[in-house]
């Protein structure tokens, strides 16, 4: 037990500043996302009418909220699997080399500080159709692209910068994970005959899967609230509603729409998901600290 | 590593040094394209190799007018940019530090429930209820304001368990005998607690300071004055132009200005970012 | 200086738990306490309560005539030194052992004169500069009873203070501990599970036993006089042997079936645990109270040690001889038990028999 101090007074001033900013721009903000939830407003906030659940089920009925929850399993899969796959293995080759590690991590975990809007546009300007060096090259290869018109061409784009961004975080938290495997380990394995690539699948890879569960859903979080920036600053959802991740829609419904109901629904709902994914975090962290 | 196997170990730095590469080409292309004048852009590929026109660009840049419907310089949005960062990055470390101080060493009616409040807001971020907060900081005519920018963000979930744990390391025995040398609450707060914590503090500024700079919907959605843009959120009015109008070159170089802070800090004060990155997904 | 007071003290956890039921112990001007008891027997309790680091729940405890229950720590004119030294990482030794004096608005040069002083009574002067980290065990030891002392306090409080330092250090750090002690002539408690640390330390020892001062006395008192069963047991090593026995007409039935009988002249008839000191056993040929059969030989050089049994008594018995012996295993030696050696305690009260 810890030693404590007795006053009564000195703590309330302490947390109240804390306490006030949650209050103030955290929950009475929710509070009010939930209460509008169950009501319609027109869009110029003259009229209120109390709909229960009529914005849910409207939701739930709305084909382009459903396109939206396929798309955002879409992007947050792909950014999550390439992300860590691509980490992984700069990882794994930066774990073997003794010298220059550092230097070679220095040049790998950059991009983590880029805003995810600016990486966006750092992007488009490689792939944009009339002028971007990428762009041009595959069409010589024959390969059409147009993220403008194309939406498979606008979410491989948004994967791409939100994954170059990510890797720098997976990459860190693998190479650590990866030192943090006993060497002694390693060597029994070899003195057992086992070679390098059958020492990485049977001893260093399952001991890294707790590493990589973590930054799943890490990467899956990121993909679902941090994107944001990648997707607005590019292609604004589009085409069409090819790239409209939920938070995207929460937004643009919201302050583009002015549907505040359906908004306020969406936002809850979104609330419940991060919850949901608050839990897993937690309960994996007992995990990983057990291990 | 166990063998000494040559190709091994030159397949590593090569699939490395690829990464390398493939990391840094947007940067390359980005440098490349604010030496050029606008025009380059538009008819063919976009430049490749330096051009001549890169102190025109910058200088315009950064102290005229970023450009594309933009018309501050990118040194008052870099100001905005580091008042924000900033105030945020100071802002949660100091009200978590002293939250995290009152639940750990003192006991109060409701102390749990204290904690449970800021153990909330992990699980509301602006993004998901962004539309009701931007109507409460519309009441409270924080629209188009320094205090705006930053006082929404600064309450901190994460950064008041990294204190909490910080503190709950602490030695009892080190508390003890404070309390034995006549240390009160405040002073054993200033003398003690707060220099134990250095590491911790400063290695949560790093990553606060960049998670400040980088914020992006927030500031687009309460700043409709441009004396109050950031560096960050301008890239997206700078896009914003009528397609075809946009002067690439001056969006590169107003985009790697706003990178550069933050890039700067982690790779001038990398064994902090990284331990700030750990800490604080513990 | 001053005279500490405890009167029925005890504490209570919240959850019930008597940790400790009341202890009554008057510590006079410029003496030396040792508490001493096994791990949980609530001896660091106690010095905690004399601290204030730990709520009085029963009873008094007064300093100098003072009653203190409701002070604060730093209100107490005490200084205590901890398990772990608890030396401030970020402060120099100067630092340190001027803090509670700075905490109590001393003006910065008697704060100077004052820690010089005492790092020169303790060899520190040298070290006023560092940091703990780079001090070894023994002088952060050190600088930590030079924390204590700055502010010559009434009390010296001491928490095993020895017990993280290696056997060599420790013993040194003792005497150096006594020196300075009677130097000074604070009055000080000391709380250690160390029985020879206590015994060589203390003007008094209190003997603690589940929150209970089973006796209090000076260290040869509790050697020669120890009032129950878990004080002899206690003070002393090797400890010492007792048996369950029964005293019936003048006659110590020790043994299942009256297999050894030893003459003596008792009042008292019944069960009782008799004891005898390993080095207080008599080997000789004829005219033996009793046999023991040799079990493990421990020879250290200047004595050894017999361990071993008697035919037909089911408890095992310790021999300590001066000097190097080497009997057979297994082999039998002849003892005698000389009578004023004798410890009988009831062994229904665990009380000591006259």
């Amino acid at each position: 037990m810890t030693v404590t101090f007795p006053h009564k007074t000195l703590p309330w001033l302490l947390v109240a500043p804390q306490l006030l900013v949650t209050l103030v721009f955290f929950l009475w903000p929710a509070g009010q996302a939930i209460e509008q939830a169950f009501y319609q407003e027109d869009a110029f906030g003259l009229s209120r009418e109390f709909v229960a659940f009529e914005n849910f089920i409207e939701l739930l009925q709305d084909p382009y909220y459903y396109n939206s929850i396929g798309v955002t399993l879409v992007f947050s899969m792909a950014v999550a699997v390439s992300g860590l796959s691509i980490a992984l293995v700069l990882a794994t080759m930066a774990d073997r080399i003794i010298r220059g590690q550092m230097v070679y991590q220095t040049l790998l975990i950059w991009p983590y500080a880029v805003a995810p809007a600016l990486a966006g546009v750092l992007w488009w300007i490689l792939f944009d159709p009339a002028q971007g060096p990428i762009a041009l090259w595959l069409e010589y290869m024959g390969i059409e692209w147009d993220h403008f018109v194309n939406g498979g061409d606008a979410m491989v784009l948004v994967v791409i910068a939100a994954t170059w961004k990510q890797i720098s975080y997976n990459f860190l938290f693998f190479l650590a994970g990866l030192q943090a495997i006993p060497r002694s380990l390693i060597e029994a394995a070899a003195i057992d005959g086992a070679g390098p690539v059958r020492r990485f699948w049977d001893i260093v890879f399952p001991l890294l899967s707790p590493t990589a569960f973590f930054l799943l859903v890490m990467n899956i979080v990121y993909a679902f609230f941090e994107t944001f920036g990648v997707i607005d600053a590019t292609t604004a959802g589009g085409p069409g509603q090819s790239t409209k991740i939920l938070v995207y829609k929460v937004y643009e419904d919201g302050f583009v729409g002015l549907d505040l109901g359906g908004s306020a629904a969406q936002s809850v709902i979104l609330m419940m998901i991060v919850g949901l994914m608050t839990v897993v975090q937690f309960r994996f962290i007992e995990r990983r600290v057990q291990y | 590593m166990i063998e000494n196997r040559p190709w091994l170990t030159f397949i590593s730095h090569s699939v490395l040094i690829l990464g390398i590469i493939a990391v840094a080409l947007p940067i390359w292309v980005a440098i490349v394209a604010s030496t050029h004048p606008a025009e380059a852009f538009g008819q063919g590929s976009v430049p490749l190799w330096f051009g001549n026109y890169a102190t025109e660009t910058w200088q315009t840049v950064l102290f005229s007018a970023a450009g594309n419907g933009v018309d501050v310089p990118v040194w008052k949005m870099m100001f905005n940019s580091l008042v924000m960062a900033i105030a945020i990055a100071f802002g949660k470390i100091a009200i978590s530090l002293i939250s995290a101080y009152a639940i750990v060493f003192f006991r109060f009616p409701f102390r749990s429930l204290c904690f449970w409040l800021i153990f909330m807001t992990l699980m509301l971020p602006v993004e998901v209820r962004i539309l009701p907060t931007y109507e409460v900081v519309a009441k409270l005519n924080l629209l188009n304001s320094y205090t705006g920018l930053a006082l929404p963000l600064i309450a901190s979930a994460t950064a008041t368990f990294l204190f909490r744990q910080a503190f709950m390391a602490m030695p009892g025995e080190l508390v003890e005998a404070a309390r034995m040398d006549g240390a009160g609450p405040v002073r054993f707060f200033f003398d003690i607690l707060l220099p134990l914590t250095r590491t911790n503090i400063a290695a949560l500024f790093v990553i606060l300071f960049i998670y400040g700079w980088n914020q992006y919907l927030w500031p687009l959605l309460i700043t409709t004055d441009d004396a109050y843009y950031t560096l960050v959120m301008s890239i997206k009015r700078m896009v914003s132009v009528a397609d075809g109008a946009i002067e690439w070159n001056s969006i590169m170089a107003t985009t790697i200005l706003a990178m550069l802070p933050p890039v700067a800090v982690v790779i001038g004060m990398q064994k902090m970012f990284v331990k700030g990155l750990v800490d604080s997904e513990k | 200086m001053a005279a500490v007071v405890l009167s029925k003290v005890g504490k209570k956890y919240p959850n019930g738990f008597h940790a400790i039921p009341a202890v009554d112990l008057d510590i006079k001007d410029g003496e030396f306490i040792v508490l001493v008891g096994p791990s949980g027997c609530g001896k660091s309790t106690l010095l905690r309560m004399v601290a204030g680091l730990e709520t009085i729940t029963n009873g008094e405890l007064s300093i100098n005539g003072t009653r203190m229950n409701d002070r604060e720590p730093a209100d107490r004119d005490i200084a205590m030194v901890f398990q772990s030294y608890a030396l401030y990482p970020h402060m120099t030794v100067a630092g340190n052992m001027g803090y509670g004096l700075k905490n109590r608005g001393v003006d910065k040069e008697s704060i100077e004169k004052k820690v010089n002083e005492v790092a020169k009574m303790l060899d520190l002067t040298h070290l006023l500069e560092r940091k703990p980290k780079q001090l070894s065990g023994g002088q952060r030891q050190r600088v930590a009873m030079g924390r204590a002392m700055v502010r010559d306090p009434q009390v010296f409080l001491f928490d095993e203070p020895l017990s993280n330092l290696d056997a060599k250090l420790r013993v040194q750090m003792r005497v150096e501990i006594r020196q300075l002690q009677r130097k000074l002539g604070t009055t000080t408690l000391y709380v250690t599970h160390d029985q020879v640390e206590a015994m060589t330390l203390a003007d008094r020892l209190v003997v603690l036993n589940q929150g209970h001062a089973e006796q209090i006395g000076s260290p040869l008192e509790l050697y020669e006089r120890p009032a129950t069963p878990f004080v002899a047991a206690f003070i002393g090593s090797p400890a010492m042997n007792l048996f369950s026995a029964t005293l019936d007409s003048n006659n110590l039935i020790l043994g299942e079936n009256e297999s050894v009988l030893l003459k003596t002249q008792h009042e008292f008839n019944g069960p009782v645990t008799w004891g005898i000191r390993p080095e207080h056993l008599v080997v000789c040929e004829q005219d033996a109270d009793f046999k023991m059969r040799v079990k493990a030989v421990e020879s250290l050089g200047a004595e050894t040690l017999i361990y071993g049994a008697i035919d037909g008594v089911n408890q095992d018995l310790v021999l300590r001889l001066s000097g190097p012996h080497q009997p057979e295993i297994n082999s039998e030696i002849g003892l005698k038990a000389p009578q004023d050696k004798w410890h009988l305690f009831d062994a229904n009260t665990q009380q000591r028999l006259p």
